[in-house]
Order: C-alpha cells, then structure tokens, then sequence
C-alpha cells in the first residue's frame, strides 16, 4: 500500500502514470478485507493494525490524492510548469498519510506524521519565484516543526506514564492504573496539540489562511481534504484507545470544537478571497469532525460517522479546489469573490457545479454533505451532546452566509470577465465526476 | 403499476426539470416540455384523488429500506390530511405554464423541480424524507427569485433563504434528537411517522426540539411573529413564483405541523396550543390591517395571504375535528383563489408595466370576464358564502369558538377586515374612472379564459357541493384527533407547566 514510486518517464506522462498507480492502489485498498487485522505483525510488531475504519480514510486519501494528479495535469499548463518531483513528493506524502492512518504506536505516528509534512512543505513551497507561496512554506514549516516537536515531547511523556508508546499497551495501562496522572495528562495534552495543530482547530488555526492561499490550489485542496483524513484518523484512534482518556478530555474538546466552528465562521465571513474563505470554511469542518471526536463511543468504536464525513467533506472540497483550479487562469489571477461575477452565464455547467460542491459542504440534501451533517448531528444527539448538536447547527446556519455569497455573485450578478481558460480536458472531467461523486454518496451513503 | 404513482409524481418533474435545465433547447420546447408533464401529474392527481377511498390510513403506500443503519426509509404515502394538499400541487402547475409565456427555459426547469420537490414533502411519511425534499424545495424559490425577481430581489432572496434555512437547519437537530429517542425507548432507529407517534417524550430537551419544530414550520406558514420575510420576497419574487410560495410552499408548512409535530408532541403541543392559536389570530389581524394600508395590489395580496394563513393555522391549533377539517378544506380554498388571484395581478403586470392601485381603474369597463373571474377569487378569498373559501372559514371559526371563546370571536373578524382591504382594492381597480394606462386594457383570450375557467368552477363547486371533500379528509382528521386526544387530556392535568416565557417561540 506504501506507493512512492520514481518513474522514470517523461513529465508529460507523469501525471498519468501517477494516476494509474493511485487508481491499482485504489482497488488494492476496496479489495483488501475489512476485518481487524496486525498487519506484518511479526516484523511490525503490532505498530500498524487495519480495521474498517483505516481503510475508509486510506480509500478516501488515495480518492484525494488521485484527482489531484487529475487536476493537476490542467494546471500546470497555465501555470508554472512543474518538475517530475512534484508527482514523487505527492506520493511521498500519500504513503505518510496512510501509514499515519494504520499506525498504533505513538513513534510510528511521529514518522509517518513527519514524512507527510515534509512533503507537504515541499509541495506547498514548490513554486519558488511566487512570494506568496514562499511566505506560505516559510509559515507552515516553522509552525509545523513546533507541532512535530510537541509530539514527540508528548509521546515522550506519555512513555513515562505508561511505560509504552503502544496504543494497546497504554490502554491497558490507563485500566489498571488512571488517566489522571500528571505525567499522562501532560502528554496526551502535548499529543492533542500536534494533532490539533495539523487540522487546524482553534487555537492553532492560524496559520492555514496563508498557507491555503499560498500554496498551489490542486495542492491546497489535497492538503485541505487528504492531510485532514489522515490526522483525524489517529486523532480519533488514539482517543478511542481507553474510555478513562476519553472521559478525561472531552471536556477539553467540547471548547475546542465550539471555538473551532465559531471562530471559523467569524474569519469565514470576512474574506473577500475565495481560497481564504475555503481554507476557513475548512477551519469550521475540522470543528463539525471535533463534534465526531467528541460523540464517539470507546466501546464499539467503528469511526463510521468520522470517516463518512471525511469523504463527503473531501469530495465536495477536491471539487471546488478542482473547479478553481482551471477556472483560476493564468497564475491564479482569478481568486477573489467579485472576480467570479455572473459566472454562470458564461460557463453554466462549471458554476453549476461549483454551486453544488458549496451547496454540499453547506449541508442540503440530497448531497453528501448533508448526510455528513446528518450522522454527526445524530452521533451527538446519541452520545447526549445535545449542546453541542444545537451549537453546530447554529453554526452551519452561519455558514450558509459566505457559501451563499459565492452562489449568488456567480448566478445573480452580470459577468464582466470572458473566463478564457486553458483548453484541457482534465480538471474539468475531475470536477464532474466529482459532482457525480456528490449526489451518489449523499443517495447512497454507505455506512462502514 | 399505479401503486408507484406516487414515486412518479415525484420523480417525472424532478427529472424532467434537470433535463431542462442542462439539454440545449429553447424556451418554447421547455415551456411546453413543462406544460406537459405537469399536465400529466394533474391527470395522475385528479386519478388519485378519485382512487381515494376516504378511509383513515394511508394509501398508496411504497416503502423501502434507504440507510439501514439509521432505520431510515424511503417510504411515501397519501392519507385524507395529504390528499388535498397534493391535489392542489398537482391542480396548479399547469396554470403557470399557460399563462406566463416570456420566461427563460431556466426558470421553468426551476418550476418543474419545485414540483416534484413539493410533491415529495407531501407524500412523505418518513421524517429524514421528508426534510431531504422540505430542503430541495427551497432550491428552485432560491433561484428564481434571485434570477428572475424584481428590482430589489437580492435582499429578498437572501432574506428568505438564511430565515427558512435557519428554521430547517434547526428542526434537523429536533428530528434527529426525536428519531434517537425513539432508539433509547424502543431499541431500534425508525424515522417513520407511524412508529415515532408512539414516542413518550418529556423534559426539557422534548419542549426544545418541539420549539425547534413549530419553529422551522412557523417561518414557512409564515406564522406572525415571523413573517417579516414574506412582503419582501412575495413582492420581488416574479408571479408565478409568488404563486407557488403563497398557494402551496405555505400550505406545506401547515401540513406539516399536523403531520409531523401534533403526532410526535402530544402533550407539548396540548401546552402550547393556547399561545399557538393566539399567534395565528394576532398575525391574521394584523396583516390584514396591514393589507389595508398598501398601495402595490402584489403587497397587498402578500399580506392578505398572510392573514389568510393565520387562519388556517389557527384551525390546526384549536384540536379539534371541524377545525381540523376546516383547516385541510381551506388549504385547496385559499390555493385557487389566493393563489389565482396573484396570478390575474400578474397578467395585469404584464399588460400594463405597473401594480400600483392608483395608477389603475376602471379594468371591469374594458374587460368584463377578467374583472368577474377575478371577483369570483376575491370573494371566495374573503370567505363569501357559496364559494369555497366559506366552508373552510365557517369550520375554523366553529373549531375556535368551541377551543376557546375569545380566539373564536377575535378569528370572526378576518372575514371584516377580508372584505374591507379586497372590495375597497376591487373599487378602485375596476370600477371608478378608467386611467390613461386602462383605455388599452385587452380582456383574457380565449386560452386564457379556458385555463381559468375550471380553477373558477371549482371554487364555485367546492363553495356548493363541500361534501365530496369533506368526505374524504373527515375520517382522517377524526383519527388524527382522536388519537391527539386519547393522550393528551389526561397527561395534561398531571403536568405542571414549568416556567416558560411567552415569548417561547423566539428562543
């Protein structure tokens, strides 16, 4: 499952072969058996287990990562043309982030974290001569190797409390022992920051609005939808391990989730740009998955509901990231709200689905959103966080305003630009499957 | 092959909309296109409604497991609260594709998904349905009034979009704490109406999501205190629009509140219904006397629908079975003549550019069947025994006096203050002097006439001949009382009323 191939072709093909290779490991991963299962555990040791829930979040990531290379191949023919690396780094990135969702073991996490963000900042600084995107790389790397380091200062004490970096054996710790010692509480506090980090939930939620807009927009949306998969299925791993840490915590991340959406919302409301209004529209659905977080039950842990979100979450994002990607012209010239007037006059089917891709991460049925929306809230109500349901709600009717905002600015005003775009079939099949994507997962929402 | 119409009728607009709305054809082509597969849903209608064998339950049943996890089913069905409601979509649709011909094909994909968006949140018994077509319906209003409304349409769109969305998003959180209660009680996930009616709900997380509930449906009716996005958008929004919205988006609303809320909130309905009813006759008085003072005929008949709506609510408030039936009965009433009568203001738009009462005068002079096919509606809108809108007022106004005095009296004055904005608008728009921009008034042709003249008809029927109706919705609204009331009084007396606001509904 681990792909991070250096194929040797020519640059045009890359995209292609990437392609082929994301779609195999595609299949390998729908057809790879859904049971609890060590995998190599004698060489492992137990480090990486896959269940179910895993191989939702590797099929959703594999997903992100496919049409992305999809994307990509339009791209880049109307902007800085890119260097076969580029291909090899996003698979780089694609292996850390399914090895991050399989590992069950604090060290593991570390690296497989690590491998993820190193070719993240390099795919968000990969555009050297733009200043934006530099400031953007300079931006997530130092704040990233802070995160990284938290972690590993966290694992380091959870070491101390529970004599383990396995998930298993922690567990089994915090059940004979508590999960109130200091040196534990400590640790799992440091851990929670790395991770919150990572899916930039309030207080750490600060720098994704440059990043975001910095980086390049097929790159933003894999960042935004694959990057987020994989850390909230650890995230949600290791707070399923033991309801004792659970209990301990969900406290913590009920304040979390509700700063996360609010304060989403309030920076969501004032951009005038739309991959800043996405990157914080992405701030208020880490708060939704937070919810998730805190309504799962340790005892029959399946992260249904996470995981279900995440793919709707993902395709309704790749989408728009997608559409904005060859809607974007030359160099990105068009980003800001204004510069999509009456859109839809001039290209119906692009604005349309555009509209259904917000629309979805809005949450109307029939689309997938919605049905996300729908299991988290039941999820809440179910675990008896009725505040918190309510709290989302409120929230998502907030955030109807800035998804609106883009609909009604591409449908009801007159256009003033022609939107030339690069002639290339790519980016715009990708968006259209993923439209197809929206309303079959949101009719057929498939509950693992 | 006919146990499936309902999924037809549901489906056949939907379809036929999208198809609309991305193949390369012209206008023509989609008006017609529309005009026929409307016309096709009406033919279905009247056939069901004629197939309806009046009992209580319901009929034309489909079910089907959706999301077997959550118990959620595809399930539809049609019983006497639905029937006319449904027959009312399917009557006038087809109206609208005859009489406006200067759209673009856009819009009239918009109407057709409305429809079957309509139908859908009529037919269904399942609550998650239920809001997915509640949610889709507003889709197609969205966009057709922003793209088609009138000058001041943005602040309009957006008005009743973020207010109706607020309302739904809120009853979802209410629905899905309903439908997990359900599997704290019983042990298993059912969304369907049948099962959640069983539901002993109480505390404060039921007076909560009820709250929610009344208010996602308050919003849409729209019930006063919460009207306020109705005169904007009624306005902006292009005729036909306004006819959808007024004759069947509002009644949605009050079909819903006793399909949905009277089932599942016996007791915290019971509790409520006094400050329910009193909010219906509040908003009916005071929109009507608002309708007084307008000098645009569209706003006008926006507030007087409003006002209408009050009523019709308040017969759903009173619990009680000729209220009940009169609030079913009044929904097809206020439909055909409410509903036609924005119709007739905006072929006068068409052919004279303005909706200004002053500007105009003298119409009954120049066109003679215009001016009484409009007077038929008008009467039968402020409750003129014969027509059809006096029925259904007389058995609300009966309900309320037997729910309590006070309403029941204060509910009598709607058909004063009815006739007092409506006569003294049909004086001074057909009759007085004829205006400049009157001389050249044409008369209805003949399509025209023939288009109206069976919705006229009807009005007139339904005002005579009330039985046919009445009989098969009366079984229907019995039970639903019957089984309210098995329930409620008893628990009633035991509850002690904690210490709510009065102004409950704006939490």
């Amino acid at each position: 499952m681990l792909l991070s191939a250096f194929e040797k072709v020519k640059l045009e093909n890359a995209p292609f072969v990437s392609m082929g290779f994301f779609a195999a490991a595609f299949v390998m991963q729908l057809t790879a058996g859904n049971h609890e299962s060590a995998l190599y555990g004698s060489v492992f040791n137990g480090m990486f287990v896959s269940n179910s829930f895993t191989q939702a979040a590797g099929l959703v990531i594999i997903g992100c990562g496919f049409f992305t290379a999809m994307t990509c191949l339009t791209y880049f023919k109307q902007n800085n043309p890119c260097t076969m690396e580029f291909y090899s780094v996003l698979f780089f990135a694609t292996g850390g982030m399914l090895m991050l969702t399989l590992s069950r073991e604090l060290i593991t996490s570390f690296i497989s974290l690590e491998i993820m963000s190193l070719a993240i900042y390099i795919l968000v600084g990969y555009d050297r001569k733009r200043v934006t995107s530099t400031e953007a790389l300079l931006k997530y790397l130092l704040l990233g190797a802070f995160a990284g380091s938290f972690f590993v200062m966290g694992s380091a004490l959870v070491y101390g409390g529970a004599g383990s970096t396995k998930f298993a054996e922690i567990s089994s710790f915090i059940s004979t022992h508590s999960a109130g010692t200091p040196l534990l509480i400590g640790g799992a506090f440091f851990i929670f920051v790395a991770f919150l980090f990572k899916v930039a939930a309030f207080p750490f939620h600060a720098w994704v609005i440059d990043v975001y807009d910095g980086a390049a927009t097929p790159v933003t949306g894999f960042m935004a939808t694959a990057l987020k998969a994989a850390t909230f299925t650890v995230f949600a791993n290791f707070l399923a391990l033991n309801g004792a840490m659970q209990k301990e915590w969900i406290d913590f991340l009920f304040y979390i989730a509700l700063f996360t959406m609010f304060g989403g919302n309030l920076i969501a409301i004032g951009q005038s740009n739309i991959k800043r209004m996405l990157a914080a529209s992405g701030i208020v659905h880490s708060g939704y998955l937070l919810i998730a977080l805190v309504a799962i039950s340790t005892e029959s842990f399946s992260g249904s509901v996470i995981a279900y979100y995440l793919a709707a979450y993902s395709v309704g994002t790749l989408g728009i990231f997608a559409a904005l990607s060859y809607l974007g012209g030359k160099g990105e010239s068009r980003m800001s709200f204004d510069d999509f007037k009456g859109l839809a006059k001039v290209r119906p089917y692009s604005a349309a689905a555009i509209a259904v891709f917000l629309l979805s991460m809005a949450g109307i049925p029939p689309t997938a959103g919605f049905m996300g929306k729908f299991y988290i809230i039941t999820s809440a109500i179910s675990a008896n966080q009725m505040a918190l349901a309510v709290f989302g709600v409120i929230s998502s009717i907030l955030s109807m305003w800035y998804y609106l905002r883009l609909i009604i600015i591409m449908y009801f005003q007159e256009p003033e630009d022609t939107f030339e775009i690069e002639n290339s079939i790519f980016a715009p099949a990708c968006t259209f499957i993923l439209v197809f994507c929206v309303f079959a997962l949101g009719l057929y929402p498939i509950v693992i | 092959m006919f146990q499936y119409v309902l999924s037809v009728m549901i489906f056949m607009p939907l379809l036929a909309g999208l198809f609309v709305l991305a193949a390369p054809i012209s206008k023509g082509i989609a008006r017609l296109a529309g005009f026929i597969v409307t016309g096709i849903i009406l033919l279905l209608g009247i056939e069901l409604f004629l197939g309806f064998s009046g009992s209580a339950g319901m009929e034309y049943v489909e079910s089907r497991v959706w999301i077997e996890s959550l118990g959620v089913n595809y399930s539809l069905g049609v019983d006497g609260i639905s029937l006319l409601v449904l027959f009312t979509c399917a009557l006038l649709f087809p109206l609208i594709f005859v009489v406006f011909s200067t759209r673009t094909k856009g819009f009239y994909a918009n109407l057709l998904i409305c429809q079957g968006a309509m139908i859908g949140a009529i037919c269904a018994t399942d609550l998650v349905l239920f809001y997915i077509f509640w949610e889709i319906m507003l889709l197609p209003i969205f966009f057709m009034i922003g793209l088609y409304g009138g000058p001041g349409r943005l602040a309009a769109t957006l008005k009743i979009t973020l207010y109706t969305i607020a309302g739904s998003l809120l009853m979802l959180a209410a629905l899905v704490y309903v439908g997990v209660a359900y599997h704290t009680q019983f042990g298993e996930w059912s969304f369907n109406i049948v099962q959640l009616a069983k539901l002993n709900l109480s505390g404060g997380y039921a007076v909560l999501a009820f709250v929610m509930f009344m208010l996602a449906f308050a919003i849409k009716i729209p019930l006063f205190p919460f009207h306020t996005w109705l005169p904007d958008a009624y306005t902006e929004a292009p005729t036909s629009t306004t006819f959808v919205l007024s004759a069947i988006m509002a009644k949605i609303g009050v079909y819903a509140v006793i399909r949905f809320v009277i089932p599942v909130f016996e007791i915290e309905f019971a509790r409520f219904a006094i400050l329910l009813s009193l909010a219906g006759v509040v908003g009916m008085m005071y929109c009507g006397l608002a309708a007084i003072a307008q000098k645009d005929i569209k706003r006008m008949l926006a507030f007087s629908s409003a006002s209408h709506m009050g009523v019709i609510a308040l017969g759903v408030f009173c619990m009680n079975v000729q209220a009940l039936t009169g609030s079913l009965f009044q929904i097809v009433a206020h439909a055909t003549s409410t509903g036609v009568l924005f119709l007739f203001v905006g072929l006068m738009e068409e052919k004279m550019q303005t909706r200004n009462i002053t500007d105009l005068g003298g119409i009954a002079y120049r066109a003679p069947i215009f001016a009484t096919f409009f007077a038929i509606a008008m009467l039968a809108s402020v409750g003129l025994p014969g027509t059809s809108g006096f029925i259904g007022e007389f058995l609300i106004i009966l309900g309320a006096v037997k729910f309590n005095a006070f309403i029941g009296i204060l509910s009598g004055t709607t058909l004063i203050i009815g006739v007092c904005y409506m006569l003294w608008m049909f004086q001074r728009v057909f009759f007085e002097k004829p205006k400049e921009l009157t001389e050249k008034f044409t008369d209805l042709n003949m399509t025209e006439v023939l288009t109206f003249l069976p919705v006229i008809l009807l009005i007139i029927f339904m005002g005579i001949f009330p039985q046919p109706f009445l009989k098969k919705i009366e079984p229907a609204a019995q039970k639903h009382i019957a089984e309210f009331s098995t329930v409620a009084p008893t628990v009633i007396v035991d509850t002690t009323v904690p210490s709510e606001g009065l102004n409950h509904q704006k939490n």
